[in-house]
């Protein structure tokens, strides 16, 4: 238990607003949206500024507390559910954007801007910030530089990580670090940088965020085309990039994904189709109505059942609206949703899709399938009910098994929701004892008595933090 | 624990109107609600928000927290404007998990004798019954509109906002005499007649808003229709509803219920949104107490006059032209409860010489939200603040509604600020391009 002396020194140093202790408060920040991880905290604070952030580790130290960095708890591997206790340090309310530099096409924002703000900010000065998580409306820059976040634009404009340029934050023994800027070319020294960019909050807490911004596209072309079956869409997303056609988007969802979406959006998806691809090409407008004829061609060849074009730019908006849903409509079809993030060379999509089908049909799970067809990042995502153990553990087999053949492909068992609590063993699997070894090794270098974020991305020992299990409180993958 | 044990866990809940478990488990914690919470906004709380809010109810179903004072602080904080239903990708309705959390607020924490016997007096005599409204003293009136109950839990719990007097009378509009007793009982349809119809006067829109009320019976039958409006009437209950008292709500809706189906009819049709949002739940609160037929019936006539005239289809041959501009503010009990959007908006735009100028935010709640608004004065003055603020932006004449709750808040809001905007019913928009006679 944390000690009342501590909770008034914060108070003291963050303001009563900013430090929540309340039971019913610590129950609501022991989650993200991973199914089945919850762990209470012992505290909670809301730094404004660094200075207040450094005080609260200061007095985390003293009390012997871990440390778990948080945005808005949209996570999909667990990687701000607290599962040592100790103080959860939210960045929400670090929240100003700092400066659109028009001159160096860069934005400067604390950790706890919300991707979207961000974005509309930089489009009214006529610049363009490309990664945009389904989740965009509440994830924080913080949340997505720690999980290094894709987007429905990743298969032309990248990922978080490539936009990145600087970042300023605080390491474990509470020294500031920055690292980048705002020269597009920078090799000194090791690129610290690059490894705090997907580290999940285990290295150092991102306190300010310098970002690239980009020239927006002047034109853009949204194609909707629906199949019979899911296997040809695979095959469709291949032969495109087969083509040498580059969409900004081409994203899939398959019945089941279809079904639940329209459901919520209403917007006349096709419920009858087994699978349908969304795709977006982009850039200055003779090349962009060349790729978009190259892209019909393509789907006439390979026979997708209806090919459609939005008809405006509002009608292609509520289109990528709609599939930003996908996880949280198939959320209505039974109580548990459990999603993978499964991703193989683009050109072993088909065989893919057949092996979820295959799998799905061997364990008797209802599957939904939805993703980032176009970097053959796949949500595969069985609907279940936590409540029945058989079905959890059949869930399970299914995970098993599918990404034994995504490595064996030489595809990765995370494209973009990380490691977290969730996906642990997966990673042994995928870079061997060795590649964890070397990783623990860095996390030592970083954060040598491993106070933050303890518990995750692999099992460390870690004799410097205490275990609190709260009593009902599963903590599980 | 098998499945089926665990389906309908009640935990920590009394067994009388707890959520449902499977209501509860059904958030997937996504997040997509946050970005549209008023109480959000306001303090940045986990716990004040949807996500928060389901997961304090979930965890009094786990058995992992008592229903304390906090989870019911939180039931009355939330606005229960519905705003996250709609955002919800995953059919979660936590403002409806936080009204019924408020009849468990009273069965956890029973109310003193002095607030009982008010409260029983207000929300059981008085607000039942139109006919004793319309007959006691203004001031009367004003408590159950206000829902004089946030007094009665204050006894217990609530601290009262700041200068709520002050603010509950500067609210009050100029009271003219209640419409019901004026309004004839069959209204004959003018024109080619195209069918019947009742109309469900609300208590509200009687006792202060009798003007808008008298220009949905003149519409109606300029549109062809006879309006038949039953006397006898009671509240639909949505103050029982928001106030936690769901055995008299039920009460309630078997009266009303069963009134409007012994008239021949076609549809039952209010201008209030706050009602037409009660009405359409009469399925959901009395299952199992009334034939489902009967339900299923009752609600397949409901409309809200917006709804029900793009329905049936406006007749604007005849309409005169209304020469001004209006920005129009969506209720609650319209868009999210009800997700009606456009239909109003279509309306706006038939009628001759009105031109429409869409505000931002235009589905973000005013702040009233029943009680709340002076349970929460400041809360409330900086959500609406930030109405206002997108109202004057567009520069507009007028500031069209539908609900009595958010004509209210918004008029007072636009006097305080001395803004040139005054606000309209969107049937007294639609009544002054229909001729009289
Ligand atoms: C419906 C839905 C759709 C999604 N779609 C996508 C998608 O398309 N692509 C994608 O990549 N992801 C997606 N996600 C996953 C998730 O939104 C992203 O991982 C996002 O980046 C998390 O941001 P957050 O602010 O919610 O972070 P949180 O969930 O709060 O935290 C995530 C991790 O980052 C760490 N962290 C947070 N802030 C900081 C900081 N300032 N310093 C250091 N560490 C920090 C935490 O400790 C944790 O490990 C989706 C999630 C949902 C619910
Ligand atoms: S209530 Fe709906 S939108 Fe909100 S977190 Fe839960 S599932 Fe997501
Ligand atoms: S009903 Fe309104 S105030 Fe209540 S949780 Fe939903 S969005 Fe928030």
């Amino acid at each position: 238990m944390i000690s009342k002396t501590a909770i008034d020194h914060l108070v003291e140093k963050l303001g009563n607003e900013n430090v929540l202790h309340e039971k019913e408060d610590l129950l609501t920040l022991g989650y993200d949206s991973t199914p089945g991880v919850h762990h209470l905290p012992e505290v909670v604070v809301y730094p404004t500024s660094s200075e207040q952030l450094i005080a609260a580790m200061e007095i985390a130290q003293r009390e012997g507390l871990p440390l778990t960095p948080r945005g808005s708890g949209t996570g999909l591997s667990g990687g701000s559910v607290p599962v040592r206790g100790g103080m959860v340090v939210t960045l929400t309310r670090m929240n100003r954007i700092l400066e659109i530099d028009e001159e160096n096409l860069t934005a400067t924002a604390e950790a706890g801007v919300i991707t979207l703000d961000l974005f509309n900010a930089v489009a009214e000065k006529g610049l363009f910030y490309p990664p945009d998580p389904g989740s965009q409306k509440i994830s924080t820059l913080g949340g997505n530089v720690a999980e290094n976040a894709g987007g429905l634009r990743g298969l032309k404009y990248g990922v978080t990580r490539d936009y990145v340029m600087q970042l300023k934050g605080v390491l474990p023994d509470r020294s500031l670090i920055a690292t980048g800027g705002k020269s597009v070319k920078d090799v000194a020294g090791y690129g610290f940088k690059d490894l705090l960019v997907g580290s999940e909050g285990t290295l150092g807490i991102i306190t300010e965020i310098t970002v690239k911004l980009i020239p927006p596209p002047q034109d853009k072309r949204t194609i909707l085309a629906y199949f019979n079956d899911v296997r040809t869409a695979g095959e469709a997303v291949s032969r495109i990039i087969a083509a040498k056609i580059i969409p900004s988007t081409m994203e899939i969802m398959d019945r089941a994904t279809i079904n639940c979406v329209e459901d919520y959006v209403k917007i006349g998806l096709p419920r009858e189709m087994a699978a349908l691809l969304l795709i977006e090409v982009d850039g200055h407008p003779a090349p962009v109505a060349e790729e978009a004829d190259g892209v019909r061609r393509i789907l006439e060849q390979v026979k997708a059942a209806e090919v459609h074009v939005a008809k405006d730019a509002d009608h292609a908006a509520s289109l990528a609206a709609a599939r930003r849903t996908a996880l949280s409509a198939l959320a209505r079809v039974s109580p548990t949703t459990l999603l993978e993030d499964a991703t193989v060379p683009r050109s072993r999509l088909a065989e893919t899709f057949g092996e979820i089908e295959r799998l799905g049909g061997k364990y008797k799970l209802k599957v939904g399938t939805f993703g980032h067809a176009g970097d053959g990042n796949l949500h595969p995502t069985v609907l279940c009910d936590e409540r029945d153990h058989d079905e959890m553990e059949r869930a399970h087999a299914f995970y098993n098994e599918l990404y034994e053949k995504v490595l064996a492909w030489g595809g990765t068992v995370s494209g973009e929701h990380g490691i977290g609590l969730a996906k642990k063993e997966y990673l042994a699997r995928q870079v061997g004892p060795g590649g964890v070894q070397v990783m623990k090794r860095i996390k030592q270098a970083f954060d040598p008595e491993g106070i933050l974020n303890p518990g995750k991305i692999f099992e460390e020992k870690d004799p410097g933090t205490k275990q609190h299990v709260e009593e009902g409180f599963r903590v599980s993958h | 624990m098998s499945a089926t044990d665990k389906k309908n866990l009640q935990g920590n809940f009394k067994p009388q109107d707890a959520p449902q478990y499977a209501d509860v488990l059904q958030c997937m914690r996504c997040g997509f609600c946050l970005p549209t919470c008023p109480t959000y906004a306001l303090t940045g709380r986990e716990r004040s928000n949807p996500r928060g809010r389901v997961a304090l109810a979930r965890a009094v179903a786990e058995e992992k927290l008592e229903f304390t004072p906090a989870v019911m602080e939180e039931a009355f904080f939330c606005l229960d404007c519905r705003a996250c239903t709609t955002a919800c990708p995953s059919g979660v309705r936590a403002g409806e998990v936080m009204e019924i959390c408020r009849s468990q607020a009273h069965a956890f924490y029973p109310l003193g004798k002095v607030g009982k016997a008010f409260r029983e007096f207000v929300l059981e005599k008085m607000v039942v019954s139109p006919d004793r409204l319309e007959k006691s003293m203004i001031p009367t009136r004003l408590y159950q509109r206000l829902g004089i109950q946030w007094l009665v839990r204050h006894l217990r719990v609530l601290k009262l906002g700041p200068d709520w007097m002050e603010k509950a009378e500067g609210m009050l509009p100029d009271l003219e005499k209640p419409l019901r007793p004026q309004l004839p009982d069959v209204v004959p349809a003018k024109g080619e007649k195209r069918g019947r119809v009742g109309f469900f006067l609300g208590c509200v829109m009687t006792l202060m808003y009798p003007n808008v009320s008298r220009n949905t019976v003149r519409v109606l039958a300029h549109q062809g229709f006879d309006v038949v409006t039953p006397k006898e009437t009671k509240c639909c209950g949505a103050p029982h509803l928001s106030e936690g008292d769901r055995e008299t709500a039920r009460q309630l809706a078997q009266f009303n219920l069963d009134l409007f189906l012994a008239k021949d009819i076609d549809y039952i049709v209010t201008d209030c949104a706050g009602c037409g949002a009660a009405l359409k739940e009469y399925e959901e609160m009395l299952e199992g107490r009334a034939e489902q037929d009967k339900l299923a019936l009752f609600r397949s006539k409901i409309r809200d006059i917006s709804e029900f005239l793009v329905e049936v289809g406006l007749r604007t041959e005849g309409l005169k032209e209304v020469r001004t501009s209006v920005t129009y503010h969506e209720p609650c009990h319209l868009c999210h409860a009800q997700g009606i959007s456009k239909q109003p908006r279509e309306i706006i735009r038939k009628i001759p010489g009105v031109e429409l100028r869409e505000m931002n935010e235009s589905s973000w709640c005013c702040g009233s939200a029943a009680t709340w608004g002076l349970k929460y004065s400041d809360d409330s003055k900086k959500v609406l603040d930030r109405k206002l603020d997108n109202v004057a932006a567009t520069g507009a004449d007028y500031l069209v509604t539908g609900n009595p709750g958010c004509h209210l808040q918004l008029a007072w809001g636009l006097r305080e600020r001395e803004m040139p905007q005054s606000v309209l019913h969107l049937i007294e928009l639609l009544g002054r391009a229909t001729p009289e006679d």
